[in-house]
């Protein structure tokens, strides 16, 4: 196959003259095909000869967790999830059952959330229990019913075709298949050979035409276990989505994109199909492929495939609430298992905004080895273990944001403080122009870097068209460019300030109370509970052999008899744990005292 | 939307794009229209000829008998050229650890003989040059990244900087005390933990994958360390050099015999030692309170040129290395809902054998069930043969997809330096479809009995114990999936204690 590159029309390089890069205007032009279907979905299609017998292939529906509501959050994500158990036909191996069991799951699922709201939300305001949803704690009614979903949903399986979906990518060579939700879109897309563009507008058309939500309650299982994983067994993972949820006042980024553990627990199959009807409609989705293929080959592919998708007419909802000034200073304080750390974080401006550029320069001239934040707070100050600065332009808002970790016995306010002290430089002066054409000539190199492989563009194209447009892949370089030393000072002063921001400052938890007992535990307290008779042998007993510890000083030979005494009590029934607490104890006592000694 | 709805948009869609096809591509109507098929395994698709490409295309060598993979490409004004140097942390003296991993990063962040770190980085960073190096366990690299017309400045500096790099002590202190915050955050991340003790349990601690910095170690490297650490690796005795972009070939052979000249050859650096340590079966666990147990389950492995390779390498798509087409991620997490992240890996290693991991994270009550869904999956794959289907799956999979291994011409090279470089047959890539497609049921079956022994597994759990140990019993109606760590090994198990994050000490 014949194929022409549609990547450059101008490819000029970047001249060096007398130590200053020059960008030429048209470094760089990305020109894709856009075709348009007359359901109103978009296609932007880019061949690229690089990459022999590859493709890119993506298409990105134009909803993210902006477009949720309270009790709904992280649907767009499930559905996400959802959207890769195959079609009424794909993934099982009996259409007809498979349908009429997953009638019956939704029922049973429908009576469950049912009896939760009524028993066991009362029970929580009551404060009973801690959980609604906690199976622990579940109602004879809620489990009766829970048996029956098990029940279900294993009969079900004799129907189901696991992951069938995937294994007819897999077995064609589709690799790398994957989506993503953020807070504006949701993105699927997949490498495939060159001479399998047909089988990927029949996958990605059949899943939107015809969806099956099977598997639904492992799945919600599946999204909770992502949200322990990813979330909260970050160290500072439960903390920036409370921090993120309080900088947001009005705005829908308020809650994260994976949803309250609450409302996983709580969608409907009806909530997510009405979600699907509502936003993948064909005029909100673009699709977009790049590498290895013939324009004309692909195009009577997209038509037919996805042309079949049926315009509802009726058109998609748009968030309608904007983010409202903060007029004043949000303070939030937190301890978790991480490097104290602190962040300063200021409302700034929506991807596409005219001060987008000026802020992104301003990041560049701060951050990297020769930028102002690691020469002043790590290396001159030492106070920084890292620091750097962003700015986060989305869909329907946008921050600027400041971060950094500790060094040695530095504590976050003073990391804080020297952040104010560099934002205020960037108030009163110019920043010098070797500075900014340091970072200009960086940005014109990455701008080439940006578009060297297939699924960079895939990303790029999607994800700009969602956001404004595609030609910002074009666009924003040549911003970059015009960029002035008035223009930073200018947003430094408009958007730095004061009652513009929210500061997150975490310190280190204390050690935990297992570990580092915060009160001595007395012999008394470790016989609590025992039998009298069995305690009374021990409180004669123990004292002695506390005593013989003072005979042992191999410090090697204690620490042993801690880790079997450990043991022991991960082993040891309940009444008996303070107990071995208490021995742990004195063996440490013991070892701290020949430490010392050593010491000496 | 209900099925009805669902089958009848899709027959009016059908209809209408049947005559609004004919209306646009009137000529294409008859010749190109699709056909709608029920299921894509009933969709045809052209041949695809691939043939993987020949590392000699590709290879030169320098006077001084360097090798040099060179490929052009003139997409962007962009080169690349990748030093690859045999040498790693393995060669670090006991107490030093730490030392390679410095030695590495200050390559590049410590400046030149006559260049400060900082104003190092000012050159580099105005000639938007993107430089970097380091040495890991077993090879050392060192590369730039620039635009054409800026190679000459770019790469004089580089070469300063690896044939005579700086060690600016003030950049050396600013590095080992990042190294000893970084330290801090040790047993923060449950995972991190997990990977930690694995490493000590599977590969001892007198071996380089099992041994960790401290402290003391970090302070104990000194300049002097570093610089007779550089000399040894970084000299072309050891190197292979690559480039990639837009250069002209005999231009880029000339730049590079002018820059290697002179440029002393050390001794080649020595093997690469083998564990001496043998995995202990049992069931481990350590403290960390976080919202899932972190399951690992490990067993030596075998070495990357054991002719098994091949066909273990099919047997694990099949367990649970292929994703979502694959039996433990099809149980845990698909069927059960048990964990986000589940499946298996074999990770050869080029010099010794390496490990067999099955792993998953799971809440804690759920722990023990998963761990047992994985042996029951280990077990069947020994014990009964894979299906037709699944095997085909897993052929085509690895067939069809060999060609994104050399899908960029990146990629192509560093492929071929890394053979080069671990002594691998040149003929490897060319008899790879082969070997894929000779694998059969009996092959696959042969292979779990041989290289999965479940008595020989090590189970390591990372969380908090004693929930995951009680597991289930509270909260699973179905008394068939009720599962507690006490299932394994007989319910005994070892207490690794927490380590004091900067001496690796119990505390």
């Amino acid at each position: 196959m014949t194929r022409r590159t549609r990547l450059f029309t101008a490819a000029a390089a970047l001249t060096l003259a007398s130590g200053i890069l020059t960008p030429q205007a048209s470094a760089q032009h990305v020109s894709p095909e856009v075709v348009m279907l007359s359901n109103g979905m978009k296609f932007l299609l880019l061949p690229r000869d690089e990459e022999p017998n590859i493709i890119a292939a993506g298409w990105l529906a134009k909803v993210g967790s902006a477009d949720e509501h309270p009790g709904i959050t992280g649907v767009t994500h499930f559905l996400e999830h959802m959207m890769f158990k195959g079609t009424s036909q794909v993934g099982t191996s009996d259409a007809k059952a498979d349908a009429e069991f997953r009638r019956q799951l939704s029922e049973v699922r429908d009576r469950i959330r049912e009896a939760v709201v009524e028993e066991q939300y009362t029970r929580y305001a009551h404060g009973d229990i801690d959980n609604p949803w906690d199976k622990s704690v579940d109602t004879p009614n809620i489990r009766t019913l829970r048996e029956q979903l098990t029940a279900l949903e294993d009969a079900h399986r004799e129907v189901i075709i696991a992951n069938e979906f995937d294994q007819i990518y897999t077995s064609e060579g589709g690799s790398g298949m994957n989506a993503g939700t953020g807070k504006d879109f949701t993105f699927y897309y997949i490498n495939i050979p060159s001479n399998k563009l047909e089988l990927w507008t029949w996958m990605e058309s059949g899943r939107l035409l015809d969806p099956s939500l099977r598997e639904f309650d492992a799945e919600r299982d599946v999204v909770v276990e992502e949200r322990r994983q990813n979330l909260e067994s970050s160290p500072t993972g439960e903390l920036d989505e409370r921090f993120d949820s309080m900088f947001w006042v009005s705005s829908p980024y308020a809650w994260p994109v994976i949803g309250w553990m609450s409302d996983l627990f709580s969608y409907t199959e009806d909530q997510v199909r009405s979600y699907f009807r509502t936003h993948y409609q064909p005029s909100n989705l673009v699709g977009v492929i790049v590498g290895d293929f013939d324009i004309a080959e692909a195009k009577p592919l997209i038509e037919y495939y996805f042309g079949r998708l049926v315009d509802t007419g009726v058109p998609t909802p748009t968030v309608m609430t904007f983010e409202v000034p903060l007029m004043g200073a949000l303070r939030f304080e937190g301890e978790c298992d991480c490097q104290p750390q602190c962040e300063v974080r200021y409302q700034a401006v929506p991807f596409g905004h005219k001060d987008e550029a000026a802020l992104t320069v301003l990041a560049d001239i701060l951050n990297g080895r020769t930028g102002r934040l690691y020469k002043s707070l790590v290396e001159d100050q030492k106070i920084a273990q890292f620091a750097r600065a962003f700015l986060d332009a989305s869909r329907h808002g946008g921050y600027f944001s400041f971060s950094a970790g500790v060094k040695g016995e530095a504590m976050p306010p003073e990391l804080e403080a020297a952040w104010y002290e560099q934002a205020a430089l960037l108030q009163d002066e110019l920043v010098s122009d070797r500075e900014l054409q340091k970072v200009k000539n960086q940005s014109a190199a990455d701008a080439y870097r940006a578009l060297g492989s297939n699924s960079s563009l895939l990303f790029q194209l999607a994800i700009y068209e969602c956001m404004e447009s595609w030609e910002a892949i074009n666009n924003r370089p040549l911003a970059i460019q015009a960029v002035t030393a008035q223009d930073i000072q200018r947003v430094a002063r408009t958007y730095l300030r004061d009652d513009n921001r929210a500061v997150a400052l975490y310190t280190r938890r204390a050690p935990d109370p297992d570990a580092a007992p915060v009160a001595e535990i007395t012999l008394d307290d470790a016989l609590e509970g025992m039998p009298a008779d069995q305690a009374a042998m021990l409180r004669q007993v123990i004292p002695m052999q506390i005593q013989g510890l003072q005979a042992e000083s191999d410090v090697s030979a204690l620490e042993s008899m801690v880790n079997q005494a450990r043991q022991a009590m991960a082993n040891a029934p309940d009444d008996r744990k303070k107990f071995m607490q208490y021995m742990i104890q004195e063996i440490d006592k013991r070892i701290a005292e020949l430490r010392a000694q050593e010491a000496n | 939307m209900n099925m009805p709805e669902l089958r009848q948009s899709f027959n009016t869609a059908r209809a209408v794009l049947a005559g609004a096809l004919a209306l646009i591509f009137p000529t294409l109507a008859a010749a190109a229209a699709p056909q709608l098929v029920d299921h894509p395994r009933d969709l045809d698709f052209p041949q695809l000829q691939f043939d993987a490409p020949q590392r000699s295309q590709f290879r030169r060598e320098l006077s001084s008998g360097v090798p040099v993979y060179m490929a052009v490409s003139k997409e962007f004004p962009l080169v690349t050229i990748r030093f690859a140097f045999k040498g790693g942390s393995y060669l670090e003296a006991d107490g030093k650890e730490g030392l390679a991993q410095l030695t590495g990063s200050l390559v590049r962040q410590g400046g030149t003989q006559s260049l400060s770190g900082r104003d190092l980085d000012e050159e580099f960073d105005f000639l938007a040059a993107n430089v970097f190096s380091s040495i890991t366990q077993t090879t050392a690299n060192a590369q730039v990244n620039c635009l054409t017309s800026n190679l000459d400045e770019a790469f004089a500096l580089f070469m300063d900087m690896v044939r005579t790099p700086g060690f600016d002590p003030e950049r050396v202190e600013t590095f080992r005390a990042q190294a000893i915050e970084a330290m801090k955050n040790r047993n923060d991340v449950p995972l991190a933990i997990a990977i930690r003790e694995l490493n000590a349990l599977a590969w001892g601690a007198d071996h380089f994958e099992g041994k960790m910095p401290t402290e003391q170690s970090i302070n104990g490297c000194t300049i002097d360390d570093m610089r007779a650490l550089h000399a040894r690796i970084f000299n072309p005795a050891n190197l292979i050099i690559s480039v990639v972009g837009d250069f002209d070939e005999s231009a880029m052979t000339e730049r590079l015999e002018h820059a290697l000249a002179g440029w002393t050859f050390g001794s080649p650096v020595p093997p690469i030692p083998a564990p001496s340590n043998d995995i202990a079966p049992g069931v481990y666990h350590s403290e960390k309170d976080a919202p899932q147990g972190q399951i690992l389950i490990a067993m030596r492995g075998l070495t990357r040129d054991d002719p098994d390779s091949v066909p273990v390498l099919i047997m694990n798509q099949i367990l649970g290395g292929g994703g979502f087409t694959s039996r433990i991620t099809n149980r845990v997490r698909t069927q059960e809902g048990l964990a986000y992240t589940a499946g298996s890996t074999f990770s050869n290693r080029v010099d010794y054998e390496g490990l067999f991991l099955a792993y998953a994270f799971s809440k804690s009550v759920t722990t023990p069930l998963a761990t047992r869904l994985m042996f029951e999956e280990i077990n069947r794959i020994r014990e009964e043969p894979v299906t037709d289907e699944e095997l085909q799956t897993v052929k085509n999979q690895l067939i069809e997809t060999f060609p994104r291994r050399f899908e960029s011409k990146g990629g192509t090279l560093i492929t071929f330096v890394n053979d080069e470089m671990t002594g691998r047959d040149p003929n490897f890539w060319h008899t790879y479809r082969n070997k894929i497609r000779a694998v059969t049921k009996d092959d696959v079956l042969a292979m779990a009995k041989k290289h999965l022994r479940p008595e020989e597994m090590m189970i390591l759990v990372v969380g908090k114990w004693d929930e995951i140990r009680r597991g289930n019993t509270d909260t699973e109606d179905d008394p068939d999936r009720i599962a507690t760590m006490d299932d394994f090994f007989d319910g005994r198990s070892t207490m690794i204690p927490e380590k004091d994050p900067l001496t690796l000490e119990p505390r």
